[in-house]
C-alpha cells in the first residue's frame, strides 16, 4: 500500500520490546494523523504492532511480509 | 492531601501486609546493603543504598503507623506524602532498583528492599505514573488475546515459515511446530520473536518431545508495574490455553521475570493450576542429564561466561542447571565472580531496558557488571533472560566489551547440530549463530 510517511524507521535486527518501543517514541514525533512507516525483522512484531495500535488507539494502516522483512504502516490517531 | 495521594495510599495500606509491615519494620539501618546493590556500587551516592531507597516509603509509612511519627513526626524522620514525593518515588522505585534482591541476600535482618519497591511501583501505577512504555506493553499483551481471531492467523502464518527452517536445521521435512494440540503433553511458551522458538524446537524434535506452542508470549509486563490485576490478566491467557489443551506441564523459555511469574506466583493466583511449570533450562539440563541430546562441545570453542539473572537464580533456584548445561556444549566456560546467588543484577531488570529515557542510568548501573565481564575474558556472554541480554548487548556496545550476548539453548543447539553432523546423520543444517536472532 502506498502512503507518504512522515517518518521512516529501521527495525531491522531489534527483538522484542524494542520494535514497539521504538514506535512509541517516534510516534511523539509525527503530528496526529501523520504516518510512521517501519520495516522490522523480527517476527513477533506481526503480533505485537497490532496489540500496541490497538492498545493505544493508533491506526494500523497495513502490515505485511516482504521476504524476511516485515514492513508496516501505523497513523497517529492519539 | 490531593487525589492522587490518596489513591496511592489506599493501594499503599492494601498491600500492607506481614512481609512489607517486617521489612518496613525491621531495619537497623547498618548500611551493609549499600554495597551489594549493583547501582549503588556504580555509582556510591547514599541516596543509591538500598536503606535509602527504601526510606522513601518508611518515611510516610511512619507517619501514618508510627505512635511516634503520627504526634511527633520530626522526631522519627516521619512525612507526609506529597504530589511531588511521588515523582521522586517513581524515580527511585522504577529507575534506582531492579528488584533484583541481591541487598535481601547480604542483609543481616533479611529486609526486603524489592518487596517494599514493589509495594511503591503499585501505587504508582495506580496513580498512573508508572513508565508510559510498561503500561502500554502490559496493554497490548492483554489486547493480544482480546483480538486473537485477528492475531492468531498472523501468527501462524509466522509459525509455518519457522517450520520450514526447522525442517531444514533437522533435515527432517516431517518436522512439526504444532500450535493448539490439544493433549500434547507440553505448552511451551515463547517470548515474542523466532530466537525463542526455533533453538526449542529443534531440541524438542532432538528428544521427541510431544509439545504444542503457546499462541502467547511469555513476557509479564503487569509484573512489572506490581499491578496485579493486569499481571493476572496476562498469566490467565496463558494458564486458560494450558487448560484447554489438557497439558500436563508448561516449559517457559528462558526469560527471567516470566520464570517468576508463572513458576511461582501464578499457582497462588488461580484455583485451577493442575500443571508442573518449568524453564526450558530446566528441561535441558534434565535431558542432557539422561543421555538424550547427543552433543559436540567443540562447536562452542570460544571462552564463555554466564550471567545469572535474578529471577531465575537467586529468587528462581536456577543455579545449577545451566552450568550443568554450560559443561556440555562449551568447551572454555569461566564463571564470573561473585556468581550464581551472589550474582550482580545486569542493571536492565524489572523492566529498565523497555523504558528508553533510562538508557543512560541503566548504562551506568551495568558498570560493575562489565567489570565482572572483562575479568572473565570471555568473548560470549551467556544469558537466559531476554531483558538481560538487551543490557547486556547495550553494555558491551556502551562499553566496548567486544562479546557477543547468547541464549543458553542458542549454545546448546550449536553442539547438538554439530554433534548430529559428527555421528554423520543426514543433516547439513545450517547454524544457530550464539548472540544473533534467528
Ligand atoms: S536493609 Fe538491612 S543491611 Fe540495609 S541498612 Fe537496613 S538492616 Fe542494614
Ligand atoms: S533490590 Fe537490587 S536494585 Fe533494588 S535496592 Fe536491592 S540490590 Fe539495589
Amino acid at each position: 500500500m502506498e502512503v507518504k510517511a512522515d517518518l521512516t524507521l529501521d527495525l531491522k535486527g531489534l527483538l522484542c520490546p524494542m520494535p514497539v518501543v521504538k514506535i512509541n517514541q517516534a510516534i511523539k514525533n509525527v503530528p496526529i494523523g501523520g504516518i510512521i512507516e517501519a520495516y522490522a525483522t523480527d517476527p513477533g512484531v506481526m503480533a505485537d504492532i497490532p496489540a500496541w495500535c490497538r492498545s493505544t488507539g493508533n491506526e494500523l494502516v497495513t502490515i505485511e511480509k516482504q521476504d524476511k522483512v516485515i514492513r508496516f504502516v501505523v497513523r497517529r490517531l492519539k | 492531601m490531593s487525589e492522587h495521594v490518596r489513591q496511592a495510599l489506599a493501594v499503599f495500606e492494601k498491600s500492607l501486609d506481614r512481609r512489607l509491615l517486617a521489612a518496613l519494620e525491621v531495619c537497623a539501618r547498618c548500611g551493609i546493603c549499600a554495597e551489594s546493590c549493583h547501582v549503588f556500587a556504580a555509582e556510591p551516592d547514599f541516596r543509591n543504598a538500598p536503606a535509602a531507597k527504601a526510606e522513601a516509603v518508611r518515611r510516610f509509612y511512619r507517619r501514618l503507623h508510627d505512635p511516634i511519627g503520627r504526634w511527633f513526626p520530626w522526631w522519627v524522620g516521619a512525612k507526609d506524602l506529597t504530589e511531588a514525593d511521588l515523582e521522586e518515588l517513581a524515580e527511585i522505585a522504577f529507575g534506582a532498583c531492579t528488584l533484583c534482591r541481591r541487598c535481601t541476600m547480604n542483609c543481616p535482618m533479611g529486609v526486603d528492599t524489592a518487596l517494599i519497591m514493589r509495594a511503591a511501583r503499585a501505587m504508582l501505577t495506580a496513580v498512573g505514573k508508572a513508565p508510559e512504555m510498561l503500561a502500554q506493553l502490559a496493554d497490548a499483551a492483554i489486547a493480544r488475546e482480546e483480538n486473537l481471531e485477528f492475531f492468531r492467523e498472523f501468527y501462524i502464518d509466522q509459525i509455518r515459515e519457522l517450520e520450514r527452517e526447522l525442517q531444514e536445521q533437522t533435515g527432517d521435512p516431517d518436522a512439526r511446530i504444532p500450535v493448539e494440540k490439544v493433549g500434547a503433553e507440553i505448552l511451551y511458551v515463547a517470548l515474542s520473536g523466532a530466537h525463542t522458538i526455533l533453538p526449542a524446537a529443534i531440541l524438542f524434535h532432538a528428544v521427541g518431545a510431544d509439545w504444542t506452542l503457546s499462541l502467547f508470549e511469555a513476557a509479564n509486563y503487569g509484573y512489572f508495574l506490581a499491578d496485579l490485576q493486569r499481571a493476572k490478566a496476562i498469566a490467565r491467557r496463558i494458564v486458560d490455553e494450558a487448560r484447554r489443551l489438557g497439558v500436563k506441564e508448561i516449559i517457559l523459555a528462558e526469560c527471567g521475570h516470566a520464570y517468576t511469574v508463572l513458576r511461582w506466583e501464578a499457582p497462588n493466583w488461580f484455583d485451577d493450576f493442575p500443571f508442573r511449570v518449568r524453564s526450558i533450562i530446566e528441561a535441558a539440563a534434565e535431558w542432557i542429564q539422561q543421555g538424550r541430546l547427543p552433543l559436540d562441545p567443540s562447536a562452542n570453542p570460544e571462552p564463555v561466561t554466564y550471567h545469572d539473572s535474578c529471577n531465575l537464580g537467586r529468587n528462581g533456584g536456577l543455579l545449577e542447571e545451566p552450568r550443568v548445561i554450560l559443561r556440555a556444549v562449551v568447551q572454555d566456560f569461566r564463571e564470573m565472580t561473585p556468581n550464581r546467588a551472589e550474582n550482580f543484577c545486569c542493571g536492565g531488570g524489572a523492566g529498565l531496558v523497555a523504558v528508553p529515557e533510562w538508557y543512560e542510568k541503566r548504562m551506568r548501573a551495568g558498570r560493575r557488571k562489565v567489570e565482572q565481564i572483562r575479568q572473565t575474558g570471555a568473548r560470549i556472554v551467556v544469558a537466559s533472560c531476554d531483558n538481560c541480554r538487551l543490557q547486556l548487548g547495550d553494555l558491551s556496545e556502551y562499553y566496548g566489551l567486544g562479546v557477543r550476548v547468547s541464549g543458553l539453548m542458542d549454545l546448546v543447539v550449536n553442539a547438538y547440530l554439530a554433534a548430529r553432523v559428527k555421528a554423520a546423520v543426514p543433516a547439513v543444517p545450517a547454524r544457530v549463530h550464539a548472540g544473533e536472532p534467528v
